[in-house]
């Protein structure tokens, strides 16, 4: 704590720490995600980005070091605390909903559903219709905004790994999120949808979203992502403009191997 | 659609699954009035299968409300059935060994607070972790509740069981006192073998009243919280934590909830059974009653109520059922037959349909928000199958007559699901 609550600090990681056994998969790592970025996180295979995603969304408990939320520290609580104080991830691999439709699958992502109080549901019905109603009516929304609304009455399962990804973006934004962890957003996605999801990735941060994310496709990070943090075996190698990274020797490398 | 609204069109929306189970539901209640009728079944043993059918389909709710909702793995059904059934028999009988003599109310909520107690306990410290340990550490609780019971007999009688149960109604106006006043009647049907209705029919028929009562009150309750955001949380759950919690959903809570909620159900249906059979002994609380609860959840279509309540109801009718088989003359004993058909009929379940028969059928939204937002659209047609398969849907809803093919090979031609073949 004691930090100065930067307004234009969305996310702060200082000095984070992180081990399993002997491998240190995080080392003293620290950057900041200023609001209204798209901040990009790179780094070669093993570079630790999926592990710092993890510790700053709660998965993982930091061994040292801190993660700050909107000026609060989140450091050690429970992933769905750190949501409440404003921050969304998504996976790498999409998450499938058995037995869902896509319709069903979105109207998991609003928070404090009043639906979601096991009392509320006999006590206060009208609030749970209330909120339902306007929830299907966001979701419907986002959907057509992502133009997959012909998609909402199919199974959350039966569509497309690029689809899912989309569905998952869309239902992440129902979270209204300050901040959004993507983690590699265009993976095995084709270029076409991944062209697709970099519009309403743009699309979104204009209307007020800050993202995180992490992604192997160069080509669509430097297009997209500014500043661009480089990672590289646990520790930030730097934080810098897309043509400030391209032209750092360092980067090079340690996506090259070198870096010894 | 309401049945009563608009019965040609409720009808026309029943999936095939709902159609087959339907069909078959009413051949199968026909097929027992016609053996009441003729004297082939007793009445007040019919009664009596009626209350234990409804006892394994609370029981099943109870499961399905776990497992079926949330994905939790519990193997103590048993035990909550069984700190129900004693919960209430120790609080009611006259031989209780501790309290005794109290109404038949007071024994139902013992029997609830004590499965609530025992529920937080093994809930608390195995629900943060994954899914086995729960399984793990319910395994070992049936088999510690069961060894309880049956040693500590300062507290249970030990193996000598309780005895001296009142009825539910005992102490209620009129109804305790109902089944002696009724007069015996006598009704025949079919000449030369009359139905004869005495006071242990007219206990018997009290006792439905009290399972249904507590049947369609859980089934209400169920089902309005399955199509809740609450109940989404739990099948996200059940699907994926990791997504839940990503979602900023406390899953703990969801869980613990779910887990609870389940085990009190359970320990609702020890409750009537203490009334229904008057006597609870250690052996009650045998494994075997878990299993047989698992296989009707697994039978009926795990996270569906309705699903729940058919398997139940399979499942009693077998277990029952096959005591016919003695008046066959067949060369072996049926006991062992019982598990050996319900084993075989387990395994074609899972080999042609693994979801189970009667999985839910429909977008589960909550009903009033779904029409204040869509009022013009018909109902969303089936489009979900779950369960191991990889199948998609299994029902589409059609309403153009040819529901009358096998309900096995929809697999393939209603994978598009969603859409009306019409």
């Amino acid at each position: 704590m004691g930090e100065t609550a930067d307004p234009d600090t969305v996310l702060r990681v200082e000095d984070l720490q992180k081990s399993f056994g002997g491998l240190v998969a995080t080392d003293h790592a620290s950057f900041t995600v200023e609001r209204g970025t798209i901040t990009g996180l790179i780094g070669p295979n093993g570079a630790g980005k999926s592990t710092i995603f993890n510790l700053i969304s709660g998965f993982y408990e930091p061994d040292g070091g801190t993660v700050a939320v909107n000026g609060t520290d989140v450091t050690g609580m429970e992933p769905h605390e750190i949501a409440d104080h404003g921050l969304i991830r998504t996976f790498q691999t999409p998450r499938k909903l058995d037995g869902m439709t896509v319709r069903e699958a979105m109207l998991v992502g609003p928070r404090e559903q009043p639906g979601e109080s096991f009392r509320a549901l006999f006590t206060r019905p009208g609030a749970v219709t209330a909120r339902e109603s306007e929830n299907l009516e966001r979701a419907a929304q986002m959907l057509e905004a992502f133009e997959i609304d012909h998609l909402a009455a199919q199974p959350a399962t039966d569509i497309s790994g690029g689809q899912m990804k989309l569905v998952e973006l869309a239902r992440a934004m129902l979270a209204e999120p300050d901040v959004l962890l993507l983690d590699e957003p265009v993976a095995g996605v084709n270029p076409t949808l991944a062209k697709k999801l970099s519009e309403q990735i743009r699309r979104l941060n204009d209307a007020g979203t800050t993202f995180l994310l992490i992604e192997h496709d160069m080509e669509f990070v430097m297009e997209l992502a500014d500043p661009i943090v480089v990672l590289d075996q646990g520790h930030v190698l730097t934080e810098d403009t897309p043509e400030g990274v391209v032209n750092d020797d360092r980067v090079v490398d340690a996506y090259l191997g070198g870096g010894a | 659609m309401s049945l009563l609204g608009d019965p040609v069109a409720w009808v026309s929306e029943l999936t095939r699954p709902e159609t087959w189970v339907l069909t078959g539901s009413l051949a199968f209640v026909g097929a027992l009035f016609g053996a009441l009728a003729v004297g082939a079944l007793g009445p007040t043993y019919f009664l009596f299968l009626v209350g234990l059918a409804g006892m394994y389909a609370l029981l099943s709710f109870g499961l399905n409300a776990q497992w079926g909702f949330t994905g939790l793995i519990n193997f103590s059904v048993a035990a909550f059935f069984g700190v129900g059934a004693y919960g209430a028999a120790l609080m009611t009988a006259d031989a209780s060994p501790i309290a005794g003599g109290f109404s038949p109310l007071v024994g139902l909520a013992v029997g609830l607070l004590v499965a609530l107690v025992l529920a937080l306990l093994i809930g608390i410290p195995t629900l943060r972790l994954r899914a086995d340990y729960l399984a793990i550490a319910s395994l070992g609780l049936a088999e510690v509740v069961r060894l309880v019971v049956l040693n500590e007999r300062w507290l249970t009688n030990g193996s000598a069981g309780l005895r001296g149960i009142p009825s539910f109604f005992v102490g209620w106006p009129v109804l305790s006192s109902f089944p002696e006043t009724m007069p015996g009647l006598q009704i025949t049907v079919v000449p030369g073998s009359p139905v004869v209705l005495e006071t242990p029919f007219w206990e018997a028929a009290l006792n439905v009243v009290v399972i249904a009562a507590f049947t369609l009150g859980t089934y209400a309750v169920l089902r309005r919280v399955h199509r809740s955001p609450w109940g989404r949380v739990l099948r996200t759950i059940r699907s994926d934590e990791d997504l839940a919690r990503a979602l900023g959903k406390h899953t703990y809570a969801f869980k613990m909830q779910s887990f609870v909620l389940g085990s009190l159900i359970m320990a609702l249906a020890g409750v009537f059974y203490t009334h229904l059979n008057l006597y609870v002994g250690p052996g009650d609380l045998d494994p075997i009653t878990t299993f047989y609860v698992w296989v009707a959840v697994i039978l009926g279509g795990s996270g569906s109520n309705r699903g729940a309540l058919f398997g139940g109801i399979v499942v009693v009718t077998i277990r029952e059922g096959t005591r016919f088989l003695n008046d066959l003359a067949i060369p072996v004993d049926p006991a062992p037959l019982r598990l050996l058909l319900i084993g075989v009929l387990i395994l074609v379940v899972m080999r042609y349909r693994p979801q189970g028969i009667l999985p839910p059928q429909r977008e589960l939204i909550w009903p009033a928000a779904r029409r204040s937002t869509e009022p013009a659209t018909p109902t969303e047609t089936g489009v979900r199958a779950r369960g191991t398969s990889g199948s998609t849907a299994d029902a589409d809803g059609e309403s153009d007559g040819d529901t009358a093919t096998g309900v096995i090979d929809d697999e393939v031609e209603d994978a598009t699901g969603g859409e009306r073949n019409g």
